[in-house]
């Protein structure tokens, strides 16, 4: 029976690539990237890797489905200034594709072969002890290895900054006015705080079982765009001190503390024992609330650049 | 590795210069460019204790998280590491300087320019914990880290054609180091370990040790715009702010490098060949050429310096047929081991010089005169001398005539192709000098030819022109410690370390 589910997941995955890949419209393409998405979800599950499908689902086919249907609106009201660029001819479209199932069959051929190394589970595994947690992954990312979640934290801070950069302008603006069914105002006044509840668990989940920032970003992140598009756009309205503290504090407070332990006369990020189950409690929660005011940003910045007229809430006068 | 000495130091040449661009967030443009500043010449200063560290102990280490490999990340200084640290301090302060000038002049009110300065000190964080790093995944992260800040920065002049150059440089940076990390994930499966100390010492060849040496090396070339590779190089430098271009040009392509040179040494020896060192070598010696001949047939300055980049970024892959010995060739007897790696030294450090300050005197012609059209450039001497001077004793050094570091890289590369007897790399070294020279002389002889009538000059601050000045005389300075900095270099591995292979069927033999 597994077997089955499991080779009908393989093929389902390698099909909807395909499709995806080869759709012909843009729609198309986005909700076959969705569906891809989902599936992944479940093979991760399937591996066993709960942590890896929660934030495969969130993330991959959320927050990128939501980012792309919004493009996709943009898309669809711009069709008027010309359709695509000019198509590869016949001969490149098959010598890439025969380039590429070449690389396929090698790739598959050296994965198949790889010598069973034994990776650091059981290594990791013997040292929770000393890691302050009961879980392995959350210890391997925000103890044995948490220099590398560190930088990853601060990566989702820089690609907001570079999405400024691109957008041309450093500040939110107010959002389309639209006219808000009522009803789904109340849904989502009702969702939110089940969505931060649900977040904060998994958050508290994450010491003992797969859970954790991310995951909990996730939801505290799509409650904020949910906000948005009912129409309280609650970051992209706060003082910019605050939404600059909020973006900032996980990626920020996690050096911070590093460097007090440092100066301690330890490594960067060595937390004492005694104390490490409750700081990584705290740095993941600050973690966790950069990182969903970030996908919060980032959403709120790409629902206001559809609006180029749109008034700033912060004039950008120095 | 564990049992070095420990440095907070280590640390801190990532930690400092994150902290202050977390701080200079908080700042509007004119506090931010101040805390930037204030960033930048700090993390320059703190090069010098840590090289000074090195200097007196020899390699130090710090384990991150008081945990030693396998299980946690361990960064290392160690000479080669330092000497890329301290060039990057050295170019990435006064670029800094220049930016500070730069942007107060251009004062571009509502527009992103601010950005720079928290940008450019996570860029410099990102490359400083990439020379330190020795963990495999980690400098993935890191890879990361320097990659998204540098397309943030290349599209920060908000023009369509720099947005379309970014656009192109992001899909060339995904697609390399995705390559890179599916080399990773097959490195950690067959050993269970991302510590490039013990993965070097734990790799046994085969078919997936190939196959990731592959992916590898070509993600990184992609992100070394190495030929044939290159094409999203020059319109990506080219079409960024001056002090963006600089630093895109002298610092971050250098970073890739240094990781596939600490590969290719320090991991891969087991599935080496000697043609594949070859092979490498051939896209150094095509891109010499083509880079340099592209160059030359350029109308516009700046694409004129980032296809010399293409160019002079050839020289350096120049370098692995050297390293790869030949099948017999024990590492003992090598003796041009040493003088290749010096070549592959003073060729970084000397472009980082030359292609920063090239590009800063670039930027101050478009500020003078409000474009960088071959025309331009007549009557420099007499409109902006400080400038011509840095450009042409900038020129000088990327030509590689002495005194220059650019000429003393060359020669050391010359010196070991000819004690390896591998002189069939000489015309491309030669040739690339006389192509390099024809792009310099033109621009000099413009330089001096008189201009056209009726073209306003607009004043430009001193203070740009002598940044740009200090970084052209840099690369003739570089030279005068060469003894100090290769005692300093061959104290430890990998400097002159070379990668000895075995003919087909014996050590090596795939399957």
């Amino acid at each position: 029976m597994s077997l089955w589910i499991d080779s009908l997941l393989a093929v389902l995955a390698v099909f909807l690539a395909v499709r995806c890949l080869l759709a012909p419209t843009l729609p198309q393409c986005v909700f076959l990237f969705f569906a891809f998405g989902l599936t992944l979800a479940l093979a991760w599950a399937r591996l066993g890797a709960v942590d890896v499908a929660i934030a495969e689902a969130a993330i991959a086919a959320g927050f990128l489905g939501v980012l792309l249907i919004d493009a996709l609106r943009d898309f669809s009201r711009s069709r008027s200034t010309g359709e695509g660029g000019d198509r590869p001819s016949r001969v490149s479209q098959g010598l890439v594709g025969a380039g590429v199932l070449v690389f396929l069959v090698v790739a598959i051929e050296a994965v198949w072969r790889v010598p069973n190394g034994g990776g650091l589970t059981a290594l990791a595994a013997d040292n929770l002890p000393q890691s302050g947690v009961d879980h392995p992954v959350t210890a391997v990312l925000l103890n044995y290895r948490s220099y590398d979640t560190w930088l990853e934290v601060g990566v989702v801070l820089m690609a907001l900054l570079a999405l400024f950069a691109t957008g041309g302008r450093e500040y939110f603006c107010r959002p389309v006015v639209r006219a808000v069914d009522p009803l789904l105002r109340q849904v989502i006044l009702l969702f939110t705080p089940v969505l931060f509840l649900v977040g904060a668990f998994l958050l508290y989940l994450g010491k003992t079982e797969p859970g954790g920032a991310f995951q909990a970003a996730v939801l505290w992140g799509a409650g904020g765009i949910l906000l948005h598009l009912g129409g309280w756009p609650v970051f992209a309205s706060m003082a910019p001190w605050l939404r600059h503290l909020l973006l900032t504090a996980g990626f920020g407070f996690f050096l911070l503390l590093g460097f007090l332990f440092m100066a301690g006369g330890g490594a960067l990020f060595e937390y004492p024992l005694a104390q490490a189950g409750l700081l990584i409690l705290v740095v993941e929660t600050l973690a966790a609330l950069s990182i969903a005011a970030a996908l919060t940003a980032i959403f709120a910045y790409f629902n206001g650049m559809s609006a180029e007229s749109a008034e700033p809430f912060t004039p950008a006068s120095s | 590795m564990t049992d070095l000495p420990a440095s907070p130091l280590v640390a801190l040449l990532v930690g400092v210069p994150i902290a202050f661009a977390l701080v200079s967030l908080f700042f509007r443009t004119e506090g931010r460019a101040r805390t930037g500043l204030l960033g930048s010449l700090g993390t320059t200063a703190l090069a010098f204790p840590a090289i000074l560290e090195v200097a007196r102990k020899g390699t130090v280490i710090h384990l991150l998280g008081g945990w030693a490999p396998p299980l946690g990340i361990l960064l290392r200084l160690d000479p080669l590491a330092a000497v890329f640290i301290g060039m990057t301090a050295l170019v990435g302060g006064v670029i800094s300087l220049y930016a500070w000038w730069y942007f107060r002049k251009e004062a571009t009110a509502g527009g992103t320019s601010a950005l720079f300065w928290p940008l450019w000190l996570f860029l410099w964080a990102g490359l400083n914990g990439l020379f330190l790093s020795n963990d495999l995944f980690n400098l993935f992260v890191t890879i990361e880290v320097v990659g998204i800040c540098a397309v943030a920065l290349a599209v920060l002049s908000g023009k369509a054609a720099s947005l379309i150059a970014g656009l192109r440089y992001l899909l060339a940076a995904i697609a390399g180091s995705m390559g890179y990390l599916f080399g990773v994930a097959l490195l950690y499966g067959s050993t269970g370990t991302l510590d490039i100390t013990l993965l070097g010492a734990a790799l046994t060849p085969g078919p997936a040790t190939t196959f990731a040496l592959i992916v590898m090396t070509l993600g990184l070339m992609i992100k070394t715009a190495c030929f044939p590779l290159h094409f999203w190089l020059p319109p990506a430098h080219a079409a960024a702010l001056p002090p963006v271009s600089a630093l895109l040009s002298a610092l971050v392509v250098k970073g890739t490098f240094y990781i596939l040179l600490r590969l290719w040494t320090e991991v891969f020896g087991v599935s080496l060949t000697f043609a594949a060192g070859q092979l490498i070598g051939v896209a150094g010696a095509v891109a010499v050429l083509w880079g340099s001949w592209q160059a030359l047939m350029q109308d516009r300055l700046k694409l004129i310096v980032a296809h010399s980049s293409v160019a002079q970024l050839g020289y350096l892959l120049m370098v692995f047929p050297l390293i790869v010995l030949a099948p017999g060739v024990a590492a003992e007897s090598a003796n041009w081991l040493s003088p290749a790696w010096t070549a592959a030294v003073y060729q970084v450090m000397a472009h980082g010089f030359a292609k920063a300050s090239f590009f800063l005197s670039a930027g101050i012609i478009v500020i003078a005169l409000g474009h960088d059209r071959k025309s331009s450039l007549r009557d420099l001497v007499a409109r902006l001398p400080m400038t011509a001077m840095a450009i042409a004793v900038a020129g000088v050094s990327l030509i590689g005539l002495p005194p220059s570091g650019g000429f003393f890289a060359k020669w050391m590369l010359l010196k070991g192709i000819f004690m390896s007897e591998q002189w069939w790399w000489a015309p491309a070294v030669l040739g690339g000098s006389f192509l390099t020279a024809g792009y310099v002389f033109m621009i000099l002889r413009l330089a001096f030819a008189p201009a056209e009538a009726g073209q306003p000059v607009r004043p430009v601050p001193k203070a740009l022109q002598v940044c740009a000045l200090v970084l052209a005389i840099g690369s003739f300075l570089i030279v005068l410690p060469a003894d100090h900095i290769i005692q300093f270099l061959e104290s430890t591995a990998p400097f002159a370390t070379g990668v000895e292979t075995y003919p087909e069927g014996g050590r090596h033999g795939n399957d």
